[in-house]
């Protein structure tokens, strides 16, 4: 049964092609674009800088690593560009049936419990579709340096690169898909479209404000605690990201914060998650 | 005679409103079955809670043997509550697509079949957006039948439609039960419609079951013998109090066994006897007489 409603909800989301685009599309291919824009404008003002000075303007650059994408592109994944428009997939896919009253067609034969999970798994695969998306871009993004910068491209990838990547790729699917179930909590509670896009929205907003180090300060909250940590679950996905970057980003956390962090992330999955099941379980659908 | 749903007390309060109050119903398995009654009577909440949409207050409600929250039981049922709407983005067969999936029969469902026997073949690849609200009717049912359930409930199947549509829709019902076993079980205002197409009634008010009985049964109480005669006065006389006019023909309150002797009595009178036939009380008379007799029930106080 719970293969049915994802298959269904699936099918559902591919032929709404508005939302698959914004929502999956739009936010990576912006940066696609933005990012050969960036290396064209900053081309040409080197060039213009060197030929006001006198200097060559063309000239091959060092090797560029192109497997340099596979982190760039995992650290891009839950960005907040593409969480707000992820957003609007995950109010159409969670609150849509409430709109459409077609619960009243497809909850006759299915769980409940089905039908919410199969949902999620759905918003699970726009997750992996956006950031694959987004890793596609990462390499747009670092090809159109080599090219424009003349730089000749090598691919080399060690195991520990590897890893990290994928680390880093993990973590942002799971913010990912705890931002999307706050956007079912409120579509459960509210039944309203415009509420589950914009009450995550808004709690995203709140915590950067929370996060700010003014705000911080003011309020006692340190950043490796657990108050601050289990308050902003987008504090503790910077957290982690931190901690399992390679380089210089590491040194961002410290190891103390590694537990809350695991904490909060894990409980902003399960409790909006089972919160929404709870009332689903009991909500009367026959009526928006 | 088994019986495909089967209430016994059944009650949803909303508030302070009595939406069914000790509904007590029982629906034979095969044929078509019509649930009347006026606005607020109770019909959709019944359907409601026999789909699981919504939960009884009180009582208890079964579907094919089993209770209503059994998925077992739901998955051989098809449904249409009120007008659908669906998602406007997808055309009629994507959303067909989309509810096989749903029910977990993806496979298997002849969608081009469903949307033929509906009448929608032509607008198979419009998106839903442009439909009108009698395709949208349409739709419903080819979603509600897709799956071949043995019992499909229909609440105002034929709103919204055309005369030719909802002619169209009387003969799909018709044959669902007569040609697909389907025990069809629908709510409609139009009463016409439902005496032509319904093998049983129940009439719902104020969340009360007040008649319920087979469509024959029902407009026989009341029956009547028609006879276009002249002249009408000298009928009129032989009647007497059993007489009444009836535009150019007389109507007579006689049993059948009575008719044959009445007949002959009057032809013997020099009476010309044009036509007579028996005439029952329609469906109408009898749905205004019971929700009008009925006492509004008394609703619950909050304290």
């Amino acid at each position: 049964m719970l293969f049915d409603a994802l298959a269904a909800e699936t099918h559902r989301l591919l032929r709404n092609r508005l939302t698959v685009f914004w929502s999956v599309v739009f936010v990576p291919l912006m940066f696609a674009v933005g990012g050969v824009i960036y290396h064209l404008v900053n081309k040409a003002q080197g060039d213009a800088a060197a030929a006001a000075a006198g200097l060559p303007t063309t000239g091959a650059g060092s090797p560029l690593n192109l497997a340099e994408f596979l982190t760039f592109g995992a650290n891009q994944t839950a960005n907040g560009a593409l969480m707000t428009f992820m957003l609007i997939a995950a109010a159409t896919v969670y609150a849509g049936d409430y709109r459409w009253e077609t619960w009243r067609l497809i909850s006759a034969r299915n769980t409940r419990t089905a039908l919410i999970l199969g949902k999620v798994g759905t918003m699970k695969l726009m997750a992996v579709a956006a950031s694959v998306a987004m890793l596609v871009a990462a390499f747009v993004y670092y090809l159109a340096q080599a090219l424009v910068f003349e730089r000749p491209p090598t691919f080399s990838l060690g195991a520990a690169e590897a890893g990290d990547a994928a680390l880093i790729w993990l973590l942002s699917f799971v913010r990912m898909v705890q931002y999307g179930l706050v956007a079912l909590l409120t579509a459960v509670v509210t039944r309203s479209l415009l509420a589950a896009l914009f009450v995550p929205w808004a709690l995203g907003f709140g915590q950067s404000i929370l996060g700010a180090p003014p705000v911080m300060m003011l309020l006692k909250l340190h950043p490796d605690g657990w108050p601050a940590q289990l308050l902003m679950p987008g504090l503790a996905y910077d957290t982690l990201k931190s901690l399992v970057s390679p380089g210089a980003a590491r040194v961002m956390s410290t190891e103390a914060a590694l537990w809350p962090a695991l904490a909060s992330l894990a409980l902003w999955c399960v409790v909006p998650l089972g919160l929404a099941l709870l009332l689903f379980r009991r909500q009367d659908l026959s009526k928006e | 005679m088994t019986a495909v749903i089967e209430t016994r007390g059944l009650t949803k309060t909303y508030g302070a409103v009595r939406a069914l109050d000790g509904l007590d119903l029982s629906i034979p398995r095969g044929g078509v079955y019509g649930v009347l009654g006026p606005n607020g009577a109770g019909k959709s909440t019944l359907f409601r809670i026999l789909l699981g949409l919504i939960r009884a207050t009180q009582g208890e409600a079964r579907v094919m043997g089993g209770s209503v929250n059994e998925i077992s039981h739901m998955r051989r049922m098809g449904s249409m509550i009120e007008t659908p709407r669906f998602p406007p983005y997808m055309t009629a067969r994507q959303v067909l697509r989309w509810l096989a999936l749903e029910h977990g029969i993806g496979g298997s469902a002849d969608i081009p079949h469903w949307l033929a026997r509906v009448g929608l073949s032509e607008a198979a690849d419009r998106k839903v957006r442009g439909f009108s609200v009698g395709m949208m009717q349409r739709l419903g049912v080819a979603a509600a039948l897709m799956s071949r359930p043995e019992l499909v409930i229909l609440d105002e199947p034929t709103s919204g439609m055309d005369p030719p549509g909802i002619q169209e829709m009387r003969a799909l019902i018709r044959s669902l039960a007569t040609d697909d076993g389907v025990t069809v079980v629908l709510a409609s205002h139009q009463l016409l419609e439902v005496q032509r197409v319904c093998d049983r009634v129940a009439i719902l008010n104020k969340g009360r079951l007040v008649r319920e009985g087979s469509v024959s049964e029902l407009t026989a109480v009341g029956e009547r013998l028609r006879l276009a005669a002249g002249p009408v006065e000298r009928v009129l006389e032989a009647l007497g109090a059993k007489g009444s006019r009836d535009g150019d023909a007389v109507l007579a309150d006689v049993s059948r066994a009575e008719g044959p002797a009445l007949i002959r009595a009057l032809v013997e009178q020099g009476v010309d006897i044009h036509e007579a036939r028996w005439v029952g009380a329609d469906l109408e008379s009898i749905f205004f007489s019971e929700t009008g007799a009925v006492q509004a029930p008394e609703t619950i106080h909050a304290v």
